[in-house]
């Protein structure tokens, strides 16, 4: 059935079905979902191979979460072809951790308890459970709140106790939804930290988020979604090649000069860091020569490839305000 | 890796945690306790108190000069341990009033009598006291002074005492109740206590369902505010998450239900028969299993319709004030049986007892209700199936709420919303494998 549907699509290069689509760790082709007169998802394809951090891109009310909850069962699409780990997404949940945006734990039940709840939902035997929960709180060096309740943990400790709470079963494919959202610095670096190391045990990411610098640091692909459909995707660095190339100035001196450079396109002028967008052809060289001889102060000069940000700004014209 | 759970063992998991959850609450234990321990405070403070207190001074100003004489020497030892009889002070008729009044305001005498100089003639007898609520000295002093100035009318009018009695002797009751045969049997005071019983029934039944499906409805809105939803429903369906609390709830309920007929049944044992001979009987009707086992199947059948229309108004509400507007018409509906519950007892098979019985939202209280009756089998029959498929109903409509409800923030939505997603189709992908 999936193969008819998608040798019947005009989709092509990175959706193209190859024989390899039955190790995707996600194939979602042609899904649309609708909540009453709200087009929430329309016509959107991905795929994400088995191994690879995935960001899920979009602003606020794209459509992100909609379709992660799709891919978690917790939904279910109007129409279109879903296939987590080559499955239906019902037949595969336990194979599935998901991080929801809206997250939280039973209060009264204890740190180690609460783990273990959650690997038990997910079929783990009880006594396997408790062990795993143990191991894990200690790992990140939560070992003395095994026994305290939850309502006791730090904001920031609650959070650690919800990540683990998605790979205490050890699932194949990790689905965060916003996980860098309300985290303090510290924390972000922890969520990385725990992201990658998701990558290297052999499991699949993939995570949503509408700040483009988290998942420019992290992603191998990305897709990038605006109103329910799929504006790109690929792996990373293909799709910032595609982008058109820039130049990013740190100076001192009168920005005047920056205004009607040869072969720029648009500028972002901060004041003292400026990002000079180039066309296609333009000469990157031409340019400098022209702010010296303006006598302006360069204290930097980055020819650069665009920023995710930028990309994705071009993709939504000027609708975006990530 | 792991073994699947499937649907019955992950809502068993869930029923299990919110079993040991809740039995780790202080409210649990307040609820099991509450119960008992209330109904041993209104045994036993009124004892307490009288027992506390010790006799009340009363003082008699006897101008016939025997009525005090003949009170005073019908005085038995639980009447003394009560009342003690204080001779009013020396003087003057109007300084001895004037003094007994001070002690009655000052509180060293709880009360005063004056009897007249000719009671057999007059009858009448002053009381003064300024507690008007505790009737018990004046009850006691009247009753021993009539019978005192009864005697003497009789002796005036030379009536003999057996005369007297034969004369005032009301006429004897010999009732009869017919069994299931249509032969006449006697009416013991077991068969009052039958009568009644079902209605001491109803009324736990009914505070059982009310308490424990509103345990559930906030239950579910504090987990809904917990924002724990969301990644329970990745790991089991929204009917596996509902079935799971339902039942979670309901065992946790039962436990206290159970545990209250239990202190009942214990109770009623522990008071010897030949002291009250009503407790005893009321003890066989407690523990008859007939009632215990009705009670049970109308506790889980009720508990489940109304668990039902509660978790799907928890569902959609993310406040208990949200959920105080939308469940008025499920409490309305309720109070219904509670309201006809003596009615009901006064003639378990009339025109009334019958429809009710067949509403499904009613049966389980109206058929406890009727229990002294008993309904027809087929009564019993016919309204249990409706029943059954009604609670089935509310639960297929229930899940279909929760699905969408357990997602949703902000505003609840209005009843007819609900309404149009228990007509939608849930959609899915079929698992094609």
């Amino acid at each position: 059935m999936v193969a008819d549907t998608v040798a019947t699509r005009p989709e092509s290069g990175w959706l193209r079905r190859t024989k390899d689509d039955m190790d995707d760790a996600l194939f979602i082709d042609g899904v649309t979902k609708r909540f009453g007169p709200v087009l929430a998802v329309d016509d959107f394809s991905m795929r994400v191979p088995q191994g690879t951090i995935c960001g899920f891109l979009g602003q606020n009310g794209a459509g992100k979460t909609t379709t992660l909850r799709m891919v978690m069962s917790i939904l279910y699409p109007d129409s279109g072809t879903l296939r987590v780990l080559g499955r239906s997404p019902e037949a595969i949940k336990d194979r599935l951790g998901y991080l929801p945006e809206e997250k939280g734990l039973y209060k009264k039940m204890t740190a180690g308890e609460m783990l273990a709840y959650f690997a038990r939902l997910k079929g783990m035997p009880g006594r396997e459970a408790r062990r795993r929960a143990h191991d894990l709180l200690s790992e990140l060096g939560l070992g003395d709140w095994v026994g305290k309740r939850c309502e006791a943990l730090s904001k920031g400790m609650g959070q650690k106790v919800q990540v683990l709470g998605t790979l205490i079963h050890e699932p194949d494919l990790v689905i965060l939804d916003e996980p860098f959202s309300g985290l303090d610095p510290v924390n972000v670096e922890v969520m990385r930290e725990l992201i990658l190391r998701m990558r290297r045990e052999g499991r699949t990411v993939i995570f949503s988020t509408h700040v483009m610098a988290q998942a420019e640091q992290l992603c191998d692909t990305i897709v990038l979604i605006h109103r329910g459909r799929k504006l790109i995707d690929g792996p990373l660095a293909e799709v910032k090649a595609s982008g058109e190339r820039g130049i990013l100035l740190d100076y001192d001196g009168d920005g005047a000069v920056l205004e009607n450079l040869p072969g720029v396109l648009r500028i972002n002028d901060a004041g003292k860091q400026a990002e000079l967008h180039l066309e296609e052809n333009a000469d990157p060289q031409a340019i400098l020569e022209r702010l010296v001889a303006a006598r302006l102060t360069i204290r930097r000069f980055d020819l650069r490839e665009p920023s995710l940000h930028e990309i994705f700004v071009r993709a939504v014209g000027g609708e975006a305000h990530v | 890796m792991f073994r699947s759970a499937g649907s019955p063992a992950r809502a068993l998991l869930v029923a299990g945690r919110e079993v040991h959850e809740n039995v780790r609450t202080k409210t649990f234990w307040i609820g099991i306790l509450s119960v008992p321990v209330l109904v041993i405070l209104a045994i036993a403070v009124p004892i307490l108190i009288e027992m506390g207190r010790g006799p009340r001074d009363l003082t008699v100003v006897d101008r016939s000069g025997w009525v005090l004489g003949a009170v005073e020497a019908e005085m038995t030892d639980a009447d003394r341990s009560r009342f003690a009889l204080v001779p009013p002070p020396e003087g003057d008729e109007a300084g001895v009033l004037a003094e007994l009044n001070r002690r009655v305001v000052d509180g060293d005498l709880f009360a005063y009598f004056v009897v007249g100089a000719d009671p057999v003639a007059d009858g009448t007898v002053r009381y003064v006291s300024s507690n008007l609520t505790d009737e018990g000295p004046r009850r006691w002093f009247v009753d021993a002074a009539s019978a005192a100035v009864r005697d003497r009318r009789l002796a005036q009018e030379e009536i003999s005492a057996e005369l007297a009695e034969w004369i005032q002797a009301p006429l004897e009751v010999e009732a009869r109740t017919l069994g299931a045969a249509g032969e006449e049997e006697d009416v013991g005071v077991d068969d009052y206590a039958r009568q009644w019983a079902p209605v001491a029934f109803v009324y736990l039944l009914w505070i059982s369902i009310f308490a424990i499906s509103q345990m559930l409805l906030t239950n579910t809105i504090e987990e809904k505010s917990n924002r724990i939803m969301e990644v329970l429903l990745s790991s089991l369906s929204p009917l596996e998450l509902m079935a799971g609390k339902v039942l979670g709830i309901a065992a946790t309920g039962l436990i206290m239900v159970l545990s209250w007929l239990a202190f009942a049944g214990v109770a009623v044992s522990l008071v010897p028969a030949a002291v009250t001979e009503q407790v005893g009987e009321l003890g066989s009707v407690v523990t008859d299993p007939r009632y215990v086992l009705s009670f049970v199947v109308y506790f889980l059948l009720g508990y489940l319709f109304y668990a039902g229309l509660l978790v799907a108004v928890g569902s959609v509400c993310s406040t208990l004030k949200e959920a105080q507007g939308l469940q008025t018409p499920v409490v309305i509906v309720i109070m219904v049986p509670l309201l006809a519950m003596v009615p009901i007892a006064q003639d378990p098979n009339g025109l009334l007892a019958r429809i009710l019985s067949f509403i499904p939202p009613f049966t389980p209280f109206v058929m406890m209700n009727r229990a002294a009756g008993p309904p027809a089998l087929w009564e019993y029959a016919v309204t249990t199936v409706l029943l059954v498929l009604a609670v089935a109903f509310v639960l297929w409509a229930a899940a279909k709420v929760f699905r969408v409800g357990v997602l949703m923030t902000g505003k609840p939505p209005r009843l007819g919303e609900m309404l149009r997603w228990v007509r939608a189709p849930v959609g899915g992908v079929a698992d094609d494998d």
